[in-house]
């Protein structure tokens, strides 16, 4: 029986040596040194040779009984060094989450685009079409067809820039030249109505000139947002509802609107149209003039005479149009102290946007 | 225009609630700027009666008083220096903590020694007149304890009001008077602040002035008066507090009296010195209005010589002139001290004309703001009558009879038909018919018809000359009824709108290069003339330069013929302030002027520059400095974006492009047009700019882009059996692209099993590579789409390309 007993203690120390294997390689070299080929429990095995035949049986079944449980504990220790390792380097991989990210940076959007873009999609979305236009006009567009009288101040050379004109003509406004850049958008009104039938819904943004000096409050060239209906039945009311539409889609539900009777050369009935203020939401403070509203646009029904001078008949259609300063918009929804920050392209400024 | 509420409590009621009245004013048309409290810098002003009144201890000239206000407190102890204090007298006393005109802040002090609680004032003190010779003396009834100013109506509330252009009879009290009684629907009422006529002589005017009007069209109507021996002198209280309230300066009983007949109805007078008329041979004094001559030279009573031009008009005395029409007079012809026969003149000129001086001389007066809104013609004998009264009344003297009356051009009174279902059709209201003649009575005009009726006349009052049309009458019914008042509605009419598929392109180029990490900007279409030498671009494609013709300043004086100066000037001002990496880029308008044509040809451009690096050198990596390549992968992602086809770069030599730097720029081309370029700035340019390092940009014509812009890529499977990809490294000559390898491999490889290629890198070494080579390394994918290759197949089709491109290149293989 010494085989057998050979056998018991070889089972015993081996099972020793897997328990106290640290490493997947120390108890691989258990393992090797038990079943590989030259391993001990191996050359025990093949000593069975020597064994008599009776006791074969016996012996036989007792050392694959040993292999057996040492190929099992050899195992449940590599799973469990295994488990034990990859929770050592886990822990070893771990990293402060609160350093910064890896990103290719994203580009930013122009706030007066943006403004544009949001106002476009309020207005696309109620079936209005968007019109470009030129930024140089001649003096027809931007004044006369637009019904403003003809020594209207905002013809002189004080708040318009003239450019010269080269086609060989002689001019006859102001004696120079009657080509300008434009002061308002609402010459693409003139231009769209001489070019479509009604029904006309439109918006049409775009950039104007003024001879301003650049200030905090003043640039030489800003932005405006045109808006034209020409269609049978169109009413004051219509444009209340619409702008009122626009407004609390561009401020917030909250928001209120009120229309104060104005003044325009190219609309008549004309109305200033005002937001109730969002920073004292109307009860009145500094930013507001203590008057709970802030202007934001100007609006009218259109003008006959308009209508006339792109031969559609007042009679049978009617029409309102407004502009919305895009500059404005902008300075009431962010704050911004200076307009100018708006040209100047300084990254601090554009990547808050 | 300042609007004196107790002056306009006198002709209309005015509303209560100080701030109900200016909403209201807001909704109709009238803005309210501002609001202004007379008197209450006063309001600390309190009238007290002297109790006790005892010579001071230690001084020879002033008293100890006891004031009582009658509140039941213990009498004030204050100190006054006046000789005329007395025990008994009522007094005006300025208490602790009241500021006084001159911002003069009462406190308790003591006077050698004496406490004294406040100051009993003095007529001058107060800012209401000059006397200083002592206290003022209220009467015995004046109520004890109240305030001063109010007892004395020296409170009073300042509006002033936005008129608009079309609003020339809102400018004056009268008018305005008009105005709020159909806001409210209540009666005015006006009365002369005098009996008319006052006091005359018997000599007729007639006998004693012509008038001679050169062209009616200057001067519609031109009337004169002559009141004789008048004292100039101060004016009375009341005058000086009504013209001070609504901003004039006092000057002289004459020149305040026709200031306040200006402000009460709105009619611009002028009174001259008679002396300034010399009689003609006839024995008349001659008034001439005539056209100035260019050039022509004349000093107006603010004492500046003004250089006329002939579209001015001018009064003269029959030849020399004595005041600029409508908007100043003259110095030599002012009403002065010695002043005893005053030429009254009131008369209408030319809105154009009016407001063409004004603007050309820059002067602007309370007489041209009105006249060149319109004065109404038809009120000018009346009105004149008025002030001649009051100034015979106010300085004495007497008024001579009738009046010399110029009137060629007559003002008529204009009829509109109204069609009261067209108004409720037009404004979407139902607003009566009652209800829309009473609005447009109550505003002055005259309605011929009756409710009902499908149209009626309206005639318009003289001084609107703004109602010349039916929808003149709508805005007219609408305001007053109350914008408010419409129902908010939205358009029923079926259509629909969106963005074209052009501009939604343009938005996705934007969004593209944003999402590349461009930054939207934009920059100024005003530049200096000498930005594209600067930028050493040619104006070749680009047009001439377009001029203003009056421009604010050298640096804005032409239209951009190109984004990149612009953004150059962007890329400085960051670095200026200590931001090096900038990525900017901007659609936007630029323009070129070809002579013949009258307007400008307008290009839209995309255009980008890029200097610094991406990203700021992190924990965990480096920054890269921006060079060619970056920009030519934002053209890349832009260009996959769009679908564009074909996409081809195409090296651009100095001679072509010579605001980059040679041999880091290229055309970028696809289905046969030039789109754009994309390349780095020239040294000397970004040196022109005040640009530090590096910048690389591109700029294309977006109408090129959209050209090209395709729907969309076509599908190919995705491969399902795999690929092999094998490296092919070549040495070749340096002029040999990267470009025309590729072509080689893709053409050699079109026989084959072929997929795709790419390079990865490119290596530079004289000793292993060789001098004037280079190695560029390949990865080739073989796949088929029906089987796995075999490695034969593979070698066979790698063996092909690589004879082929050798051969083409001259290269050879690297080992």
């Amino acid at each position: 029986m010494a085989l057998k007993e050979e056998l018991e203690a070889l089972r015993d120390e081996t099972l020793a040596a897997i328990a106290q294997a640290a490493t997947s390689d120390a108890l691989e070299e258990v393992r090797i040194g038990v079943l590989g080929k030259k391993g001990t429990l191996t050359a025990v095995l093949r000593g069975m040779r020597d064994v008599p035949a009776e006791e074969r049986p016996v012996v036989g079944k007792l050392s694959n009984e040993v292999r057996d449980v040492i190929e099992g504990a050899l195992e449940e220790k590599k799973a469990e060094l295994k488990g034990a390792e990859l929770a050592a380097q886990l822990e070893a991989s771990a990293v402060d989450i609160t350093l910064p990210g890896r990103a290719m940076p994203i580009g930013s959007e122009h706030l007066i685009n943006r403004i544009i873009r949001e106002c476009t999609d309020i207005f696309a979305g109620i079936g209005y079409e968007v019109e470009g236009g030129r930024e140089i006009e001649t003096d027809w567009y931007n004044f006369t067809a637009l019904n403003a009288p003809k020594d209207h101040p905002s013809r002189s050379m004080q708040d318009t820039f003239y450019i010269v004109d080269r086609s060989g003509e002689v001019s006859n406004v102001r004696g120079e030249s009657d080509v300008l850049l434009r002061t308002q958008t609402s010459g693409t009104q003139v231009h769209v109505m001489e070019e479509k039938k009604p029904p006309i819904y439109m918006i049409s943004p775009g950039k104007v000139y003024r001879h301003d000096v650049a200030d905090p409050s003043h640039l030489p060239q800003f932005h405006q947002i045109e808006g034209l209906v020409v269609d049978k039945g169109i009413t004051f009311g219509d444009l209340k509802g619409t702008l009122d539409y626009f407004i609390k889609a561009f401020f917030g539900e909250e928001r209120k609107t009120r229309f104060r009777a104005h003044f325009f050369p190219f609309t008549e009935p004309s109305a200033e149209a005002d937001v109730s203020c969002g920073i004292c939401g109307g009860e009145g403070c500094r930013f507001c003039k203590h008057t709970g509203w802030v202007e934001i646009l100007g609006c009218g029904m259109v003008d006959p005479n308009v209508f006339e001078n792109v031969g559609i008949d007042p009679e049978v259609y009617t029409g309102f149009a407004f502009g919305v300063g895009v500059e404005r918009l902008a300075c009431l929804k962010y704050d911004v102290p200076d307009l100018r920050m708006l040209l100047e392209g300084d990254m601090r400024f554009l990547r808050q946007f | 225009m300042l609007v004196s509420l107790k002056w306009l409590d006198t002709m209309v009621k005015v509303p209560d609630t100080l701030q109900d009245f200016c909403d209201r004013l807001d909704l109709t048309g009238t803005g309210v700027e501002g609001v202004e409290k007379l008197g209450a810098n006063l309001e600390g002003v309190r009238i007290g009666l002297v109790k006790t009144c005892d010579p001071h201890p230690d001084s020879d000239h002033m008293h100890v008083t006891t004031v009582d206000f009658g509140d039941g407190e213990e009498p004030t102890q204050i100190v006054c220096g006046a000789p005329n204090v007395r025990a008994g007298l009522k007094v005006a006393v300025a208490t602790i903590g009241t500021v006084l005109p001159g911002d003069f802040k009462i406190k308790k002090s003591k006077l050698r020694g004496v406490e004294s609680c406040g100051m009993i004032c003095s007529e001058r003190e107060l800012n209401l007149g000059s006397s200083h010779d002592g206290i003022m003396e209220l009467p015995e009834d004046a109520p004890l304890g109240e305030s001063f100013a109010a007892w004395r109506g020296l409170t009073d509330t300042v509006l002033d009001l936005e008129i608009t252009p079309n609003r020339p009879d809102c400018l004056s009290m009268k008018g305005f008077a008009r105005e709020v009684g159909a806001m409210y629907h209540v009666p005015w009422h006006y009365d002369p602040p005098c009996d008319v006529p006052g006091p005359t002589n018997a000599e007729d005017v007639r006998d004693l002035v012509s008038v001679e009007i050169d062209d009616p069209e200057l001067c519609p109507r031109y009337t004169a008066r002559i009141i004789r021996d008048v004292k100039i002198g101060p004016s009375p209280q009341w005058l000086v507090e009504r013209i001070t309230a609504l901003g004039a300066r006092p000057i002289n009983n004459v020149v305040d009296i026709s200031n306040y007949i200006l402000f009460e109805l709105g009619q611009p007078l002028h009174t001259f010195d008679l002396r300034a008329f010399p009689k003609g041979t006839d024995g008349k004094h001659h008034v001439g209005v005539r056209a100035a001559r260019d050039g022509e030279k004349f000093t107006t009573l603010d004492g500046e010589e003004r250089t006329l031009t002939s579209d001015m008009a001018l009064i003269t005395d029959g030849e020399n002139p004595v005041a600029l029409a409508g908007v100043m007079g003259g110095l030599d012809s002012e009403v002065t001290d010695t002043t005893t026969d005053v030429l009254l003149e009131s008369a209408t000129f030319s809105t154009a004309h009016t407001s063409r001086t004004s603007r050309n001389l820059s002067l602007v007066s309370e007489a041209s703001i009105r006249y060149e809104r319109g004065v109404d013609a038809s009120t000018c004998d009346e009105y004149s009558a008025i002030a001649a009264a009051l100034i015979a009344e106010v300085a004495g003297g007497t008024v001579c009879l009738e009046v010399v009356d110029e009137y060629p051009i007559r003002t008529e009174r204009a009829k509109l038909t109204l069609r009261p279902d067209r108004l409720r059709a037009h404004i979407g209201a139902d607003i009566t018919d009652e209800e829309q003649f009473r609005i447009l009575t109550d505003l002055g005009c005259d309605v011929e018809g009756k409710p009902g009726d499908t149209q009626v006349e309206v005639i318009a009052p003289t001084f609107r000359p703004d109602l010349t049309r039916e929808i003149d009458l709508y805005e007219e019914v609408l305001r007053i009824y109350g914008m408010d008042r419409i129902p908010s509605t939205l358009p029923g009419g079926a259509h629909a709108g969106g963005r074209t598929i052009d501009q939604q392109r343009i938005e996705l180029m934007a969004q593209t290069l944003r999402a590349c990490g461009m930054n939207e900007t934009m920059t100024y279409s005003l530049v200096p003339a000498g930005d594209m030498d600067a930028a050493r671009m040619p104006a070749e494609g680009r047009g001439e330069a377009v001029e203003l013709i009056n421009p604010m300043s050298g640096e804005q004086s032409v239209l951009r013929r190109s984004i990149i100066p612009g953004l150059l000037r962007s890329v400085a001002y960051n670095q200026s302030r200590g931001v090096f990496d900038v990525q900017l880029f901007e659609r936007g308008v630029v323009f070129g002027a070809a002579e013949g044509r009258k307007s400008p040809k307008e290009r839209t451009m995309l255009a980008g520059v890029l200097a610094g690096s991406f990203t700021l050198p992190g924990w965990n990596q480096k920054a890269q400095a921006i060079d060619f390549f970056d920009a030519k992968g934002i053209v890349d992602n832009l260009m996959r974006e769009l679908c564009v086809q074909k996409l081809q770069f195409k090296a651009l030599d100095a001679d072509e492009a010579p605001w980059l730097t040679p041999g880091r720029a290229a055309s970028v081309i696809a289905g046969g047009r030039v789109l754009g370029w994309v390349g780095e700035i020239h040294p000397l340019v970004c040196q022109a700019f005040d640009v530090e390092g590096s910048v690389a940009a591109f700029e294309f014509d977006v109408h090129q882009l959209l050209g090209v812009t395709g729907d969309m890529r076509p599908y190919v499977d995705v491969p399902v059996y795999p690929g092999i990809e094998v490296d092919l490294a070549i040495v070749v000559a340096e002029d040999v692209t990267a470009e025309r390898i590729e072509q080689c491999i893709t053409s050699a490889g079109k026989k084959g099993p072929f997929e795709s290629v790419r390079l990865f890198d490119v290596y530079r070494d004289d000793e292993r590579v060789g001098v004037g080579k280079k190695s560029m390394a390949f990865r080739i994918t073989y796949r088929a789409s029906d089987r796995t290759l075999t490695s034969e197949e593979v070698d066979k089709a790698h063996e092909r390309i690589v004879a082929k491109v050798m051969k083409a290149t001259g290269g050879e293989v690297r080992s």
